[in-house]
């Protein structure tokens, strides 16, 4: 009995172990960046975000002019008891009372520090990153006559609504169009039912990739290219072969007599949709709505290519694509650009989130 | 009920978006180019850059073409540094002319005008960082050779030789050059340099001479860096430009170019080992050779700026400022010269890589604009900006608002001959591809020589 309550004890333990040691891996990146995005730019480039927990570091104490000390650099040098060449005291030679001697500069100009190890935290932090990121650069342009111009770069709520109206009806969209589509597929009987739903499913492992010429030359005849229509419609396109199948296996593997007792009591098609089948199955509904909003939130090809990369609809991954600079030079800022776009999809996501793991489960379990 | 509040807040936001886009739609309308109606035209405007005589740009700055919209796509965001410099570049033409000029650049552009081209969606006018790049839509017959409605008297005059050259591919001068960079630039650490005595090298004698001099004060010379994610080894290619410029002709480096002259030549072979003088001497390299290929090009002159500095040259186009520490000054903490040449007898050549703008579409308000590029003024963002230099010959220092660029411009004014940047005129296999590859593996030391130069040899498409 009570060794039986030990064992239980102990795979607690394992399990919740592995549990919090996974937990812990999976987040450190995700800490560290958020840390960098706090600190400036030197900073970042010349120590890590560790930093910030108390350590040791070398701290100057006073220095030695090795030519008063009558030193010479290309043989052996001897200083407070300690001796090597000029290669070792470079690296840093330690003496035996815990102190380090270090030269520092080259052989003409160079000087010994002797330095001691301090317990030191470095909390230098700065909100310019998320600055930059949310109100946009400063240009200065300096006209032949000397006088300065100073253009503002665009700030990042244009972005972001732009995001916005390419997110939300791209994500609605096809959820409307694949919940009637799996419930026709279904519960309706109809000639090429199977025909039909084995094409669906065989369109889901068709890259969109080999879609992108073809439909841009019929946008381009419509007249439609670099709308948001355009988007719109083929986020859909892309959407709707998943969003139909994960839907009809749930839609399908709801109980049959609810839908039965409805159509004796003489309702209709549409109303069992209305009224049933849409209420009970909000959980896939929200599951496949977290998918299609992330992938849409995150996507940068699809936006890149039918809106054209107008700057007037300029997206959020846009905006972090060109916030690096031409060469990657202000790599740091993407530090603070992650943190500002992943608020909206993390909000998102906890919002519906009570619906996922419900939703994770569609149509998994018959019955 | 919970479920039908969802429902009802997916749906307020479903039409919330709708009236966003409606809102933002309307910009997209491309109007369609307005015959001129007017009978009597006004005359054209005095402007402070030359307009070439009887061109498109000299009608439209009569008011002609006015309400028409020209669509420029290039390799930079609109709203990124590049683009905010070009929208200032084009609004005196905006201004003078009324043609609205729409920037549509992405940081994908190659990818993506590629679909566009093969969809018939081409932009008006590209700018091709690359001029290599542009050579497929040349032989595809999709681009409008300059020459169609630009005199040769007005090119030759607003540049060199050597650009119109460089723009010319499968003999379709296929664009007018821009804006440029320069590479043969060594930057050094000034204040810490001129405490320490060091002298600017003229020659190559010199240059090893002061290698051989910061060595003996113990420290390393050069700081060098080729990582680059999936392009490391780029800058090795440069260097090997820089050598061939100077240590053989130029003819053979355009036959190099042109892949007349394989790799595994002498002459490529000691262009190579030229470099590898200082590359592969582990006195002269900061963190030795095998340092170089782990070492992020950004990154790579940082420790110039520490306090001494650890190393002491670091050769990069001047783009490069762009990754030096922040609040250091061009002058003061750091300056720049020449690179040496090798053998006086190949003069001064200076390694450049430059935007070439490419036109696709032939409608009058897209000549003017064309026809503007050819004019300095139309990189003024640059110029007063920062970033590139103009390639127009008749360009002049005062037009160039930062000290830096006009420093960068004399010393390019000193040069006696140009060449584009090698690698990015080879074909894609070989000049983005096993160029940059076999290099680094010739530099980490895991293929000799000849092996790489026979590998990078045997991809040259046929």
């Amino acid at each position: 009995m009570n060794s039986g309550k030990r064992q239980k004890f102990l795979g607690g333990l394992f399990v919740n172990g592995t549990l919090l040691l996974l937990v812990i891996l999976w987040t450190i990146p995700t800490l560290g960046i958020f840390v960098s995005s706090f600190r400036n730019r030197n900073d970042i480039a010349v120590s890590g975000w560790w930093n910030i927990f108390p350590h040791r570091e070398w701290k100057v104490t006073r220095e030695i002019d090795p030519a008063a000390a009558g030193l010479n650099p290309d043989g052996i040098m001897e200083v407070e008891g300690v001796s090597g060449t000029f290669d070792e005291f470079r690296a840093g030679l330690s003496t035996p009372d815990g102190e380090r001697l270090r030269w520092v500069g080259n052989k003409r100009l160079g000087r010994i520090q002797v330095e001691e190890q301090v317990w030191t935290v470095s909390w230098n932090f700065t909100l310019d990153n998320y600055r930059q990121v949310l109100g946009g650069q400063n240009f200065e342009f300096t006209k032949p006559d000397g006088t300065v111009e100073v253009v503002p770069g665009d700030n990042m709520s244009g972005a972001f609504l732009n995001s916005l109206a390419v997110t939300v009806p791209s994500t609605v969209i096809p959820i409307l169009i694949a919940a009637f589509a799996a419930y026709a597929f279904a519960w309706m009987t109809f000639p090429g039912r199977r025909t039909m739903f084995i094409m669906v499913v065989a369109l889901l492992v068709v890259p969109l990739q080999i879609a992108l010429v073809p439909i841009l030359r019929d946008y381009r005849a419509l007249n439609l290219n670099g709308t948001f229509l355009a988007i719109w419609l083929a986020h859909t396109g892309f959407g709707l072969a998943l969003a139909t199948y994960l839907l009809y296996n749930y839609i399908s593997s709801l109980p049959r007599d609810i839908l039965e007792s409805a159509f004796i009591d003489g309702a209709s098609h549409f109303t069992v949709f209305t009224r049933l089948i849409l209420p009970l199955s909000v959980p896939a509904l929200a599951s496949f709505a977290i998918f299609q909003f992330l992938w849409v939130w995150n996507d940068y090809l699809v936006a890149l290519i039918f809106l054209g990369g107008n700057p007037e609809f300029e997206l959020v991954t846009q905006r972090m694509a060109a916030i690096i600079g031409a060469r990657g030079q202000d790599w740091h800022l993407l530090t603070a650009g992650a943190f500002v776009s992943m608020l909206l999809p993390l909000a998102v996501f906890f919002g519906l989130q009570r619906y996922f793991v419900r939703g994770l489960l569609a149509g998994s379990v018959k019955g | 009920m919970n479920k039908s509040r969802l429902l009802i807040l997916l749906s307020l936001l479903l039409t919330a978006s709708i009236l966003l886009a409606a809102c933002g739609g309307k910009a997209t309308a491309t109007p369609m180019p307005e015959q001129p109606t007017q009978p009597e035209q006004p005359p054209m405007p005095e402007v402070d850059f030359d307009v070439m005589p009887g061109g498109a740009l000299e009608e439209a700055l009569k008011g002609t073409y006015k309400g028409t919209t020209v669509t420029v796509d290039g390799a930079f965001e609109g709203n990124d540094p590049d683009g905010v410099k070009m929208k200032q570049s084009v609004a005196k033409f905006e201004e003078l002319t009324g043609i609205k000029v729409n920037y549509i650049g992405n940081k994908e552009f190659e990818a993506t005008i590629s679909v566009r081209v093969d969809a018939g969606d081409a932009p008006d006018i590209a700018d091709f960082p690359q001029p290599g790049k542009a050579a497929q839509y040349v032989a595809a017959g999709k681009v409008v050779d300059v020459k169609s409605f630009m005199s040769e008297e007005w090119l030759s005059r607003q540049y060199n030789q050597s650009w119109r050259d460089m723009a010319t591919l499968n003999g379709v001068e296929a664009g007018v050059f821009h804006r440029f960079n320069g590479k043969s630039l060594v930057w050094y650490p000034k204040k810490a340099w001129d405490a320490a005595g060091y002298e600017i090298p003229e020659t190559w004698d010199e240059l090893m001479a002061l290698n051989q001099q910061i060595a003996d004060d113990g420290d390393t010379p050069w700081c060098i860096g080729i990582e680059s994610g999936a392009a490391t080894g780029w800058p090795a290619t440069d260097w090997t430009e820089e050598m061939m410029l100077r240590t053989t002709s130029l003819e053979n480096y355009d036959k190099w170019v042109a892949g007349e002259l394989p790799f595994d030549s002498p002459e490529v072979k000691k262009a190579i080992e030229t470099w590898s003088e200082i590359w592969f001497n582990d006195a002269y390299v900061f963190g030795g050779r095998s340092s170089i290929v782990s070492t992020f090009f950004g990154d790579s002159p940082a420790p110039m700026f520490q306090d001494p500095p650890q190393c002491w040259m670091h050769k990069q186009g001047n783009f490069i400022t762009g990754f030096f520490p922040s609040g250091t000054v061009a002058g003061v903490d750091y300056g720049f010269f020449y690179l040496p040449p090798v053998d006086p007898a190949y003069g001064k050549p200076f390694l450049v890589a430059g935007d070439v703008m490419v036109m696709f579409n032939d409608r009058p308000e897209v000549r003017a604009l064309m026809e503007y590029f050819t004019v300095p003024q139309s990189a003024s963002g640059w110029l007063e900006g920062g970033g590139a230099l103009a390639a127009h010959k008749t360009a002049t220092p005062d037009m160039y608002g930062v000290e830096l660029e006009r420093g960068i411009a004399e010393l390019v004014a000193q040069a006696t001959s140009f060449r584009f940047d090698g690698s990015d005129l080879m074909p894609g296999e070989v000049g983005a591809g096993s160029f940059w590859e076999h290099i680094t593996s010739y530099v980490a030391g895991s293929e000799d020589l000849d092996t790489a130069m026979k590998a990078i040899d045997a991809t040259w498409p046929k």
